[in-house]
């Protein structure tokens, strides 16, 4: 049975089309994948199915009777349910109150069932098999866990259509797992689930069908029951265009330039930094100049932390940093901006951008802050660089005067780059540049930071995704409880060398910063 | 802070611990408390309300201005001010629900019309109380209850009441997240009425204090209750970003500036540094009772 069927649906906000021809149908007790680039459509697809947001035209059918969804709840009656992109759940609450919230039952004289709902909620996180208290208050826990509770909240819903909108985002790969098996057992049970993802390999696990996005309209669909289950052949439908070269081919040339630098060019040199509360342990390692370094492993090991103290956000560690040879205590971010180390942040929204305001301002701020001398700002010369900092990352539409906040989610990653480009910092720190960008977008931004390393610019890179590691990378360091316990070159960067590593698992015999940790660490 | 206090108090005031004194406290006390509650059942779900001590104040008038000695008249007028208590709050609540304007802007316009009425009712203070009106507020029940205790008892259990209610609940929540709120399928303008109309409820009660304490209709006698309730639920830990408090604290940030106005009161100084230590021990109270809790809650993002 179809249980979903969506027909020309359209929808625009304020003069922007998101979506201008959208077809989609989903049949019970399958699993459909959607996929396509940053602003192609597909949140805005999933909201209107879900009736967060209505319809321009089109329309829309469940269990082949066509409906008018005017609110959520409206969709809720329906047996639907959608796991937020944008996290639908409320920081101070418990997790068993997130969980119930809105469909909290009532007992005798209209009073609150707290005992059902709690029930209610620990059966929901034994599905996806999670392992945290369901007491413990959500702005506690960590953001992969808010991901499973918010996936949680919509199988406590008890679902017969589903909606994953990028469940995945902030997951490692053991919670993907997880999640994976939850979905297969969904399935058997006759759910149909949309499966809205980024991370093109999970698409072509995960799902039986898929359905891809351009520019708001559905431009083609796989069928892997007679299809290969090949990323070649989705990754055209997403771009519109052939799979372009890879990156890594530039870094041979990178590679080079690092020899010739040899020791003399260490731009950034850590020696036995430690966190307090183990966060840190002894963290030692050094960056060369132009050289692109990963931080890879599970999330949440201590790689953000290190990202912070070099931006000067995190203080209170010991070791020592050493910038150019020389040690340098760091103050704050500004100070560790005026010596060239510029961090670009993993949660754009919060940390790298100014919403409201225009891509111009977002673009000059660091310079603006950084501004020295004369009273007045050179306005002029500022909207030269900002032109050319557009025209680096190629931003669509080059307008500078547009609102942030109006620009796709790649885009706007973009500006958060192209801001950094005018300081020509010596040190760039990366946290998970790309969550949530899609694939073209994600090359661009690679191509840039591949072209400020080839200039001289040290590159320090931590990825939940593993693939931008053994895309990007000259050397992988592998961070575990908050020490560095393997670093991986070359060559040998690649998928399972990186997993395995992640685990500290390996009982090899190699020379690796961490060895002597690892016996003790076994899990 | 609160031990603190009680210490100062005892010491300054003659007579702390006799029934007396205990049962004339709590004739002030009672109605700080309710607006404080009342505040912060408006703050929890993300507003504020400006317009809480000019809503008391035209209901005193209101009050005055129409009672009569007969009993029919008391328990009729005294009803008919309860419901302008609620009306005043539900019109601030579908205002800032349904329409959307920033609460404070909004309960500040709205405090200026309600003052304004007031003036207009009754330019000077006056109007007429039944003695067997505010005869009641300073009684005592069977020899150990005073009225006001009792007042605030019954609004404990209406507290208690509501913290097993779905629609306090959702306060929270619509606090703590409007957005997360919306997609869990929450009515966010229906939650903000809500909210105002239990705040409603807290200020009627204060209101029928404020009448049984001064036995006047006065346009100005709720004035000062507008900012002591928010700096009392601030001190009592209600966050002012909303969805994080308890109406515990919103008590006992209530007794806590009850019991500073009373030990500058009885402190023997004049009505300038009154005023003026007031606004230094508030800052104090926040300093000590406050601002540690905020830095480590920022310390942990």
């Amino acid at each position: 049975m179809t249980v979903l069927e969506a027909k020309h649906i359209r929808k625009s906000f304020v003069g922007v089309r998101a979506l201008s021809d959208a077809n989609f149908a989903l049949r019970a007790g399958e699993v459909c994948g959607l996929v396509g680039a940053n602003g192609s459509g597909k949140t805005t697809f999933a909201r209107i199915v879900s009736g967060l947001l209505t319809p321009d035209d089109g329309e829309l059918r469940l269990y082949e009777q066509p409906v008018n969804l005017r609110t959520h709840l409206d969709a809720e009656r329906y047996r639907m349910a959608m796991v937020h992109q944008n996290l639908s759940l409320v920081p101070e609450m418990t997790i068993w109150q997130n969980i119930a919230l809105g469909r909290e039952m009532t007992g005798s004289l209209a009073l609150l069932d707290n005992r059902g709902a709690v029930a209610r909620a620990e059966k929901a996180m034994e599905t996806i098999s999670v392992k945290i208290s369901i007491h413990e208050r959500v702005k506690n826990i960590s953001p992969d866990e808010k991901q499973l509770v918010e996936i949680g909240k919509a199988l406590a819903k008890d679902p017969r259509i589903l909606i994953l909108d990028e469940p995945t985002a902030s997951l490692d790969f053991h919670q993907v797992e997880s999640l994976f098996r939850a979905v297969r057992e969904l399935k058997e049970r006759g759910v149909a689930i949309v499966f809205i993802s980024h991370r093109i390999w999970e698409v072509a696990k995960i799902c039986d069908r898929l359905v891809a996005f351009r520019n708001g309209e559905t431009v083609g669909e796989l069928d892997f029951a007679v299809q290969e289950r090949n990323e070649k052949l989705i990754i055209p439908l997403i771009t519109g265009q052939e799979v372009r070269e890879k990156i890594r081919k530039g870094s041979a040339a990178r590679e080079q330039e690092i020899a010739r630098h040899g020791d003399s060019g260490l731009a950034l040199e850590l020696r036995g930094i430690s966190l307090d509360g183990g966060r840190l342990t002894d963290v030692s390692f050094s960056l060369r100049r132009g050289e692109v370094l990963g931080l890879g492993g599970l999330q949440g090991q201590g790689q953000e932390e290190i990202l912070m103290i070099l931006a000067g956000y995190l203080k209170g560690y010991s070791g020592e940093i050493r910038v150019d040879g020389k040690p340098l205590a760091l103050r704050n971010t500004r100070h560790a901006i005026r010596r060239g180390i510029a961090l670009i942040p993993g949660d754009r929204q919060k940390e790298g951008l100014f919403l409201e305001r225009s891509v111009l301002s977002n673009l000059l701020y660091p310079k603006v802050s950084m501004h020295r001398g004369s009273f007045f700002l050179p306005m002029g010369r500022y909207q030269k660089l900002a032109s050319g900092a557009i025209a680096t990352v190629s931003l669509v539409p080059p307008d500078p005067r547009l609102v942030v906040s109006q620009l796709s989610g790649g885009n706007q990653q973009k500006v958060v780059v192209g801001k950094w480009l005018a300081l020509s910092p010596n040190v760039l720190l990366l946290n998970d540049p790309t969550k949530g960008v899609d694939v073209g977008t994600r090359q661009n931004i690679y191509e840039i930071i591949s072209g400020l390393a080839e200039k001289g610019t040290s590159v320090l890179l931590y990825a939940s995704d593993n693939e931008e590691l053994i895309d990007n990378c000259d050397r992988v360091l592998i961070v575990f409880e908050g020490r560095i316990v393997k670093e991986i070159h070359g060559d040998d960067i690649n998928e399972e060398r990186l997993v395995v590593a992640s685990l500290n698992v390996e009982h090899s015999g190699e020379k690796s910063p961490g060895a002597a940790h690892e016996d003790g660490r076994v899990q | 802070m609160l031990v603190l206090l009680i210490i100062v108090n005892a010491i300054i005031q003659p007579g702390f611990f006799s029934f007396q004194v205990f049962r004339m406290n709590f004739m002030t006390f009672t109605p700080l408390i309710l607006v404080s509650l009342a505040q912060a059942t408006v703050i929890l779900v993300g507003a504020v309300d400006l317009s809480l001590g000019a809503g008391i104040s035209l209901v005193t008038v209101v009050m005055a201005s129409l009672m009569k000695d007969s009993t029919l008249s008391i328990v009729s007028i005294t009803l008919l001010g309860v419901a302008a208590a609620l009306f005043l709050s539900l019109f601030n609540g579908f205002f800032i629900g349904y329409i959307g304007p920033p609460p404070l802007i909004m309960t500040f316009a709205t405090s200026t019309i309600w003052f304004g009425t007031a003036l207009l009712i009754m330019p000077t203070p006056g109007g007429h109380i039944p003695e067997a009106y505010y005869m009641i507020y300073g009684k005592t029940l069977g020899g150990f209850l005073p009225v006001p205790v009792i007042i605030l008892l019954v609004a404990v259990a209406f507290c208690l009441l509501l913290g097993r209610l779905k629609a306090f609940r959702h306060l929270y929540a619509v606090g703590g997240s409007e957005r997360a709120s919306r997609a869990s399928g929450i009515s966010v303008p229906g939650t903000k009425v809500f909210a105002f109309l239990v705040s409603g409820v807290f200020i009627a009660l204060a209101a029928l204090c404020v009448v049984g304490q001064t036995a006047t209709g006065d346009a100005r006698s709720g004035q000062g209750f507008t900012l002591n309730s928010v700096a009392a639920a601030v001190i009592g830990g209600i966050a002012f970003s909303g969805g994080k408090g308890n109406y515990v604290g919103a008590i006992i940030g209530g007794i806590i500036l009850g019991l500073l106005i009373n030990i500058i009161y009885f402190a023997n100084i004049t009505s300038f540094y009154q005023e003026f230590m007031k606004g230094v021990i508030i800052i104090v109270a926040l300093l000590f009772g406050a601002v540690p809790r905020l830095r480590r809650e920022l310390s942990h993002h």
